[in-house]
């Protein structure tokens, strides 16, 4: 009884103390400026800060910010959006469609990262002073998808500042500090030291946090920052390593949130004809769908994910996972681990007694190096030769460019959440004018792919365009175009008392963020 | 002396430029940073404009000598990463490993010597050879582990030192010290015995053996005779000469500190010039990894400078012969 009622008055003292708040993240964000980097540490972090005319919600899917509603316009010829009125920038000045404007002038232009979310847009016209249409070369449904992350900047703000164009190189004024609508203001800004965040005080949402300060600091090393989160110097970091999971689930002061990430572990083969590897391999061991699909049934994808893993990630089926708007349910059995099938297709296939380049990078993915031994080991059960080689990621993507290699792993991860933007940098043959394939280092190519693409892209109707999606799975799949390992894990390690929201992008937002004083 | 010091001046900045080549020949096999720099919608053709605009596509040759001809005037480019002018970089980082440093080196000598003269003294005593097994792990256990060791120990078990970052920093004109405030004190400590404690065992293990080598000499014996105390003997006269290869051990030990303060700054989060250049290293971030090199090579060519010289004052015989 006593219990209880300590019980009781713990609940009832709870209720929101201002609170100091502080993280540690692996990766500093590069810049401050929204439009100089496309890279998920600096979008995951500005989210906090700026804001785009939509936003994603917990469970990811697009809803209102900085515009209240939007429609398409004409029969395909872009989209409308009404702007929220009453918005403030974190200096005071008001936001409008003229800001607007200047945003997707700036973050289309060439200076900046992000100008390819704009090569669909023709032109954006100021209708009113909180109206603003984006008119659109080709129909494009899924416009309103891809602009999330398109953060909106003060063009008072940027001219009085002299930071009217992003700055990679050189960096400007845009680079150490910023000027969102969003939640949180910068207040200091420490590259690989500390940034700091305060509550905008003039911010147009409902407060779902109490936080009162935020400090963020980058933390290289997991066992330093993990020792930060278990004496309490840090408040959350991210990621915990996944050999650590169960060790932490033992410790009361600490909780473990996991997760999938949306990205989709996968291997890609070299299926370019009469491409002589370097010394390695034999060429065109690849061309052949059934040396793919011997590859595809000699891995045990559960089993890989139960010892490395640890049971912390799903199985992948195909190039997107089932969260993902496009995902296809008629393509959602993976490929099934068979190893005599797989041992017979290899003989078939005349893969048996060559010697296969895998490449593989040893410290992007969450235990990548490891994942790569397995599947090298399983090969070698099915009779297949492997020659593994893993790098830094700094050296992986140089080795992918000059194709030296036979078989590599890629994780992806679309930009848009959408089953189109796997197809567009991954299966579509690579065309440089067209801005075609740029990931696509095996050069996969199939010529009904191609065509369903551009239809797709332009597909208003959602059941229609689900079924080109559909078509295109299947294909994927036939062709074993590449094989879908599984889906990427996301651990974050908290203190208790801490309640957040794990988004699948893998960004921490700040306002969704409430600490308990026990 | 005068030519000595002259000809040492000729064969350190030899040093330093063939350092400086082999650094820059040593770079594009860290890897290629546009992928760093890009975000993954890039075009090929977005690559090979900022390849250009960075002059990674010319040879090694030719990129070493435009740094060599910006670094004369005293421009190192701008961060990779950070988009900042890189100099700017450095002196924000350098207090912070200069400050690990000196505390580190102090640690390292006061108590290295002062234990290197007790157990020389006390040879056969049951603490100095307690010391001298213990001094053991100091020379055998890498710093990285001695660091997380350490974090595990007074950090995460006992709760009474920070486990990471350098905690309050005061400005006095561009220098951020963490002297003056209690947080930053403290978060000294951990990443200082860490970086300092091989040095320590080190020095200590040298005095005691040149101790005890001097202690055989005669003139310690006619000393003895002529009645001297105990005290003048083993200070002035043992421990004096004693310290001829002690300070160019020292010396050497120094410049180590620094450089290899990389690791301690890694497991600590120290943000001194170390971390950056882990960090720099990992994003391939090129006029970064360039200016951590020659400021090394530079501190490394020069503390070796002043050693030779400062051998040169102690000991007359190498003037002579010079």
């Amino acid at each position: 009884m006593l219990r209880l009622s300590t019980a009781l008055v713990m609940v009832l003292a709870l209720p929101a103390t201002a609170e100091d708040f502080k993280f540690a993240v692996t990766t500093d964000p590069q810049t401050m400026d929204p439009h100089a980097v496309n890279s998920a540490p600096v979008l995951g972090f500005l989210n906090n800060v700026y804001e785009g005319l939509v936003r994603r919600g917990k469970d990811m899917s697009i809803e209102p910010s900085l515009a209240t509603s939007w429609e398409p316009i004409g029969d395909g010829a872009g989209w409308r959006f009404n702007l929220r009125e009453g918005v403030t920038f974190q200096d005071g000045s008001a936001f409008n469609a003229d800001d607007v404007i200047f945003s997707y002038e700036r973050a289309s232009s060439e200076q900046a990262d992000t100008s390819s979310w704009f090569a669909p847009v023709s032109e954006v016209v100021k209708v009113d002073e909180f109206t603003v249409d984006i008119l659109t070369t080709a129909p494009n449904p899924i416009f309103p998808d891809s602009i999330a992350n398109w953060m909106m900047m003060d063009s008072g703000w940027a001219e009085a500042n002299n930071a009217v164009r992003p700055d990679k190189d050189q960096g400007n004024y845009a680079t150490l500090n910023a000027n969102g609508t969003g939640p949180f203001q910068l207040v200091s800004r420490e590259p690989d030291l500390r940034t700091v965040l305060e509550p905008h005080a003039g911010w147009w949402g409902e407060v779902e946090h109490n936080l009162t300060r935020v400090e963020m600091t980058p933390i290289q090393n997991p066992a330093t920052a993990l020792a930060a989160l278990l004496s309490g110097d840090v408040d959350f970091v991210n990621p915990v390593p996944i050999q650590d999971v169960e060790r932490l689930k033992g410790n009361p002061d600490v909780s473990v949130v996991q997760g999938v990430e949306a990205r989709v572990i996968m291997l890609g083969f070299d299926q370019q004809e009469g491409a002589a590897e370097s010394g390695q391999g034999a060429a065109d061991m690849f061309l052949d769908p059934r040396a793919r699909e011997a590859v595809a049934k000699a891995i045990n994808v559960p089993a890989i994910l139960q010892t490395i893993m640890r049971g912390n990630a799903e199985v992948a089926s195909q190039l997107v996972d089932p969260s993902m708007r496009g995902y296809s349910t008629a393509n959602a059995a993976p490929y099934a681990f068979d190893a005599e099938e797989a041992r017979r297709l290899a003989e078939e296939a005349g893969l048996t007694g060559q010697t296969i380049a895998f490449k593989c990078p040893n410290d992007r993915y969450l235990n990548d190096e490891a994942v790569c031994q397995a599947i090298t080991a399983m090969l070698a059960q099915a009779g297949m030769d492997v020659s593994l080689d893993t790098m830094p990621v700094s050296n992986y993507w140089p080795e992918l460019r000059a194709d030296n290699f036979d078989m590599y792993l890629l994780g992806w991860s679309p930009g848009t959440l959408d089953a189109e933007h796997p197809i567009r940098f991954l299966a579509a043959t690579p065309n440089e004018e067209a801005r075609l394939g740029s990931w696509n280092f095996g050069s996969y190519s199939n010529a009904r792919v191609d065509e369903l693409l551009p239809q797709i892209q332009s597909e208003i109707d959602d059941s229609a365009r689900q079924a080109m999606l559909d078509e295109v799975a299947a294909i994927l799949q036939d062709d074993v175009a590449y094989v879908p390992l599984y889906v990427e894990p996301l651990v974050w390690g908290v203190r208790s008392g801490v309640e957040l929201t794990q988004r699948s992008d893998n960004f921490f937002i700040l306002r969704w963020v409430t600490v308990n004083q026990g | 002396m005068l030519s000595f010091i002259i000809k040492r001046v000729g064969q350190s900045i030899l040093v330093l430029l063939i350092t400086g080549l082999v650094a820059f020949s040593m770079f594009t096999f860290v890897g290629d940073p546009i992928d760093n720099m890009l975000g993954q919608e890039r075009t090929m053709e977005d690559v090979e404009r900022l390849r250009q605009q960075l002059g990674l596509d010319q040879p090694f040759i030719v990129q070493y000598y435009r740094f060599l001809e910006q670094a004369v005037q005293g421009n190192f480019g701008v961060s990779y990463r950070q988009g900042r002018p890189v100099a700017e970089i450095l002196l924000e980082r350098a207090p912070a490993t200069l400050e690990l440093a000196a505390v580190s080196g102090i640690f390292a000598i006061v108590l290295g010597i002062a234990l290197g003269v007790f157990t020389a003294i006390r040879r056969d005593g049951v603490a100095a050879n307690l010391i001298m097994s213990a001094s053991l792990i100091g020379v055998s256990l890498p710093t990285f582990l001695i660091g997380i060791l350490l974090i595990y120990l007074f950090s995460v078990e006992l709760g009474w030192l920070p486990s990471f970052g350098r905690g309050e920093t005061v400005k006095i004109g561009g220098w951020s010290t963490g002297f003056l405030t209690e947080s930053g004190l403290k978060a000294l400590i951990l990443p200082s015995i860490t970086l300092g404690l091989y040095q320590m065992t080190l020095i200590m293990r040298l005095v005691r053996s040149e101790m005890l080598e001097v202690l055989r000499q005669d003139y310690i014996r006619f000393a003895k005779a002529r009645g001297l105390s105990d005290r003048v003997i083993n200070f002035r006269h043992a421990l004096k000469n004693t310290m001829v290869p002690v300070i160019t051990v020292i010396g050497l030990q120094l410049g180590s500190i620094i450089a290899f303060a990389i690791i301690t700054e890694t497991v600590f989060q120290w943000p001194g010039v170390g971390l950056l250049f882990i960090n720099a290293i990992q994003f391939v971030d090129i006029p970064v990894m360039a200016a951590y090199l020659m400021l090394i090579s530079v501190m490394f060519v020069g503390i070796n400078l002043l050693v030779d010289i400062l051998y040169a004052f102690i000991d007359p015989r190498l003037r002579v012969a010079a």
